[in-house]
């Protein structure tokens, strides 16, 4: 089959598979989950096929027509898609399988299953999208598909809560977004992301600082940057699975995407915006990070601490680079932020998955301070999670240490403010995560559920197996770059400083692990509280902060606005307009009403008047 | 001598019609527009409209009259109320009366058409044959609609005059 | 061959349709509303009639033909309905027969 029609059917596979089990097998668990993991590998395989294909394509088709105006759905598949389709439909189908094992205790797994089919397919959407609008359209999807995930043990409020949370936020966010589309729309007259590169490099683009702002207003939503990050920690409410898939890999991955593909409509001074809102993310996470006693939130703030990383890095922009002995200027920025993406996909898809792993294994505990010892009783999740750990504080041969030495290097190029504070938040991330790492598995077990943990099943350790691999692997040449192709190219790297980078990311995480493993010990307190109870206190109320602003804004000034507006609503439209008309209306049959006397002759009676007035119109009289 | 007849036939006609509406018997009502038929089928004949003025005769004052008096007779009328005039219909009546009058005043004294003697018409609704050949070429579909129309007053005749029982209900 | 010009008899048929029109008007009993309808049906043909003579066409003497026709079967049909009615109201006096008020 064509390429166009494989990207189709990868597009539609998982609808389908949506369709089915929101139709028919809202009951039947098991068949719904066998469609949706079908579904998963067929679109896994035909990824793999047409990315390792070699075949780059546009098509698109309009679909909507108002005069001038047109949407139109189309295909970009280049090799920015490519690389996204492959982290997105090989991490994806290996998270179904690990829901299989995972969620097989849950009654509502249909529901689940329907819910992961619509957001690969929403995902795939935002991946092969062609224009701004159809990108839009698949955004909103994809907000929808994670509430609808968020919200899957709908019994507890929390779960509600953090469901609302989270789409109101993205919708903050997406508004942006739209303002950034109209306006770039009324600019150019196009969305076409092809036709908008053309324009580019004709030269025709007008200097607008306020388009690519706009657009990145999405990209704040979307990938929870500051300050609309307040979402991602509270959508840890969702199953473990679904925290791996949307809230690490892929959907706030579609941010950092998003801005790669808009890249040539950045400009100097937003792109510096971007960059210090997305240091200024990376650090605030890891900061927060240092003080959360729940698994899932500790990776939760690290999602967010690397985020800021990628969009820093895409805020760093481009680069000088000495390419076989003359110099060029390259998209530095997309290229060290697809790297961090695609290592930051595989190896925080496993840490959540290997959390996910050890939930399950304790019995749904999530409290790290509640476990302990899990190394001997868990081998594969215990080594599997540990090359997670390695991987994401930079130990050097891992996926994460290439792809994080790429930002530090065009950190250290461009910007050295930018350079310390990301080596500070790099110090800070592998504290908080050796001090998970130890307090978690080793010791001794710190409760019940503890001490009687075990392995998942095949379903479960499979994945993360693969996906270890892919972490270790990931980073070199051979395979990031048959993957990404054309993308590879655009990664950062110098000779001349390349030795101070190396030191400088070797420093930062042994001081950082050292300090962790040093300071840490596995008891049932959180040392650093024991500690020095201040410096805890200060690092909570910095999560809470902006939790409690936003609440006082909510209550005291919307809420008063919407009151007013209800009031209005109340006089004018309920009783006013609408009542008005429709008392006008009664009256209009009342009188109609009157006019049925019963009585024969009444009616003659109007007939002839009728007749008169017909034969006045007719000789002229009016 | 024709003139006078048409004359005295008018006048015939008028009185009875006056009758008819204004008697307090529905049998004397029945019996007056009877001869109020006859008078305009007298007419007919004077404009040469032969077979209508049979036809009057024959298919209104003969079943059609005759209907309404078996009708007056099954419903055993006695006395009817006369002229009824009270309230806003008296006063809707007063109007109706004016306007009336004064249509036909302004028809009597003004309305003026054009027209030809007689004798200089050929009458061509006397000879029967030009009636007949009128009625099945031009305008054969009306005649068969008419006869179709036919069939149903009768089904629907038959119908309404059923009295439906108690069985036949449920 | 009458020499009466087509003015009066004009005249004499809207005569005939105004005493039916009053009938209908004043009357309260249903029958004798209806004989004054088809006075009025009359003084219609008369009309149809004096125009086709004075015109020279057939086309009038035709559409009387149907009138008569028409008229005919409502007659049967209107009377059946009044029979029916009677037979549930027991009167016919239309002032009494406002079922259908409000």
């Amino acid at each position: 089959m064509t390429p166009v029609q494989q990207a189709l059917f990868i597009l539609l596979i998982p609808l389908a598979s949506a369709a089915i089990i929101a139709l028919f097998l809202r009951r039947k668990g098991a068949i719904a989950t066998a469609v949706s993991v079908t579904a998963a590998a067929a679109l896994a395989g035909l990824s793999l096929g047409l990315i390792f294909g070699g075949d780059r394509f546009t098509a698109s088709m309009e679909w909507l027509r108002f005069g001038s105006f047109s949407i139109s759905l189309g295909f970009k598949f280049d090799d920015l898609a490519a690389l996204m389709l492959f982290v997105v439909s090989f991490v994806g189908f290996f998270i179904h399988l690990f829901s299989t094992g995972y969620m097989h205790d849950d009654k509502a797994r249909a529901r689940y299953f329907g819910g992961l089919s619509i957001f690969m397919f929403s995902m795939l959407g935002i991946v092969f999208a062609d224009n701004l609008f159809m990108m839009f359209i698949f955004w909103e999807l994809v907000g929808f598909s994670s509430y609808l995930l968020i919200n899957h043990y709908h019994e507890k409020q929390s779960a509600a809560d953090a469901s609302k949370k989270a789409f109101i936020t993205n919708r903050v966010g997406d508004f942006g977004f739209l303002l950034g589309i109209i306006l770039c729309y009324a600019t150019y007259g196009t969305v076409n992301l092809t036709e908008l590169s053309a324009i580019g490099d004709a030269g025709g683009l007008v200097y607008s600082r306020l388009i690519p702002l706009l657009l990145f207003c999405g990209a704040v939503g979307k990938s929870a940057q500051m300050p609309l990050h307040v979402w991602l920690p509270d959508a840890m409410e969702g199953p473990t699975p679904v925290s791996a898939l949307i809230h690490a890999a892929t959907m706030v991955a579609a941010g950092i995407y998003m801005l790669c593909r808009i890249e040539v409509l950045m400009v100097a001074e937003a792109l510096n915006i971007i960059m210090w809102i997305g240091t200024i993310t990376a650090l605030y996470a890891a900061l927060c990070a240092i003080v959360q006693s729940d698994i899932k939130k500790v990776l939760a703030y690290s999602t967010l601490s690397q985020l800021g990383y990628m969009v820093a890095a895409f805020g760093l922009g481009s680069m000088a680079v000495n390419h076989g002995g003359h110099e060029m200027v390259i998209a530095a920025g997309v290229g060290a932020a697809m790297f961090h993406l695609t290592t930051h996909a595989f190896f925080k898809a496993l840490l959540f998955l290997g959390s996910g792993s050890v939930i399950h294994g304790c019995h749904h505990e999530q409290d790290i301070f509640k476990m302990g010892g899990l190394a001997k009783k868990m081998p594969i999740t215990f080594i599997t999670f540990t090359l997670g750990v390695f991987a994401i504080i930079g130990f050097p041969g891992l996926a994460g240490f290439f792809s994080k030495d790429a930002i530090l290097l065009l950190a250290f190029q461009n910007n050295t403010a930018v350079f310390g504070i990301l080596a500070f938040s790099a110090v800070l991330t592998a504290f908080y995560m050796i001090r998970m790492w130890k307090i978690v598995f080793f010791g001794s077990a710190r409760s019940e559920h503890a001490a009687h943990a075990h392995e998942g099943g095949f379903s479960m350790t499979i994945p993360l197996i693969v996906l270890a691999v892919l972490a270790v692997i990931g980073g070199y040449t051979g395979i990031y770059g048959k993957l990404a192709g054309g993308i590879a190219q655009l990664i950062p790297h110098s000779d001349a400083a390349h030795t101070t980078i190396l030191i400088t990311s070797l420093v930062v995480m042994i001081l950082g692990a050292g300090a962790a493993w040093l300071f840490y010990k596995p008891s049932d307190m959180d040392t650093l509280e024991q500690k020095s109870t201040g410096l805890f206190n200060g690092l909570s109320a910095l999560k809470e902060s902006f939790d409690v602003i936003y609440g006082y804004y909510v209550a005291k000034v919307q809420q008063r606005f919407a009151m007013l507006l209800n009031f209005f609503e109340q006089i004018f439209l309920a009783g006013l307009i609408i009542r008005g008309f429709s008392g006008f209306v009664g009256l209009l049959g009342l009188g109609a009403r009157a006019l049925h006397t019963g009585s024969l002759h009444a009616y003659v009676y109007w007939f002839l008047l009728g007749v008169v007035l017909l034969w006045a119109l007719i000789t002229g009289m009016f | 001598m024709l003139d006078s007849l048409f004359y005295f036939l008018a006048c015939f006609s008028v009185i009875f019609a006056v009758g008819a509406v204004t008697s307090r018997n529905a049998v004397n009502a029945a019996m007056c527009f009877l001869l109020c038929l006859v008078g305009v089928s007298g007419i007919f004949a004077l404009l040469e409209a032969y077979l209508l003025a049979v036809l009057l005769v024959l298919v209104y004052a003969g079943a059609v009259v005759a209907l309404f008096l078996f009708i007056i007779m099954l419903l055993d009328m006695k006395r009817v109320s006369s002229w009824h005039f009270k309230g806003v219909s008296g006063l809707a009546t007063v109007i109706g009366a004016g306007l009336l009058i004064s249509g036909v005043v302004g028809i009597a004294t003004r309305g003026k058409l054009e027209s030809l003697p007689l004798a200089d018409v050929p009458a061509s609704g006397a000879s029967l044959k030009a009636y007949g050949e009128a009625l099945f070429t031009t305008y054969l579909l009306p005649l068969q609609v008419v006869g179709f129309l036919l069939l149903i007053a009768m089904l629907g005749v038959i119908v309404l005059s059923k009295k439906f029982t108690a069985e036949e209900v449920q | 061959m009458i020499t009466v010009g087509l003015n009066t008899c004009i005249l004499l048929s809207v005569v005939l349709f105004a005493i039916g029109f009053f009938g209908v008007l004043l009357r309260k009993n249903t029958l004798v509303i209806y004989i004054s309808l088809e006075l009025m049906l009359v003084a219609a043909m008369l009309l149809l009639v004096a125009f086709s003579r004075y015109n020279g066409t057939l086309d009038g003497n035709i559409f009387v033909f149907f009138i008569l026709t028409v008229a005919a079967a409502e007659v049967a049909v209107g009377l059946a309905i009044i029979v029916a009615l009677f037979r549930q109201r027991v009167t016919i006096e239309v002032d009494q027969l406002n079922a259908l008020k409000n």
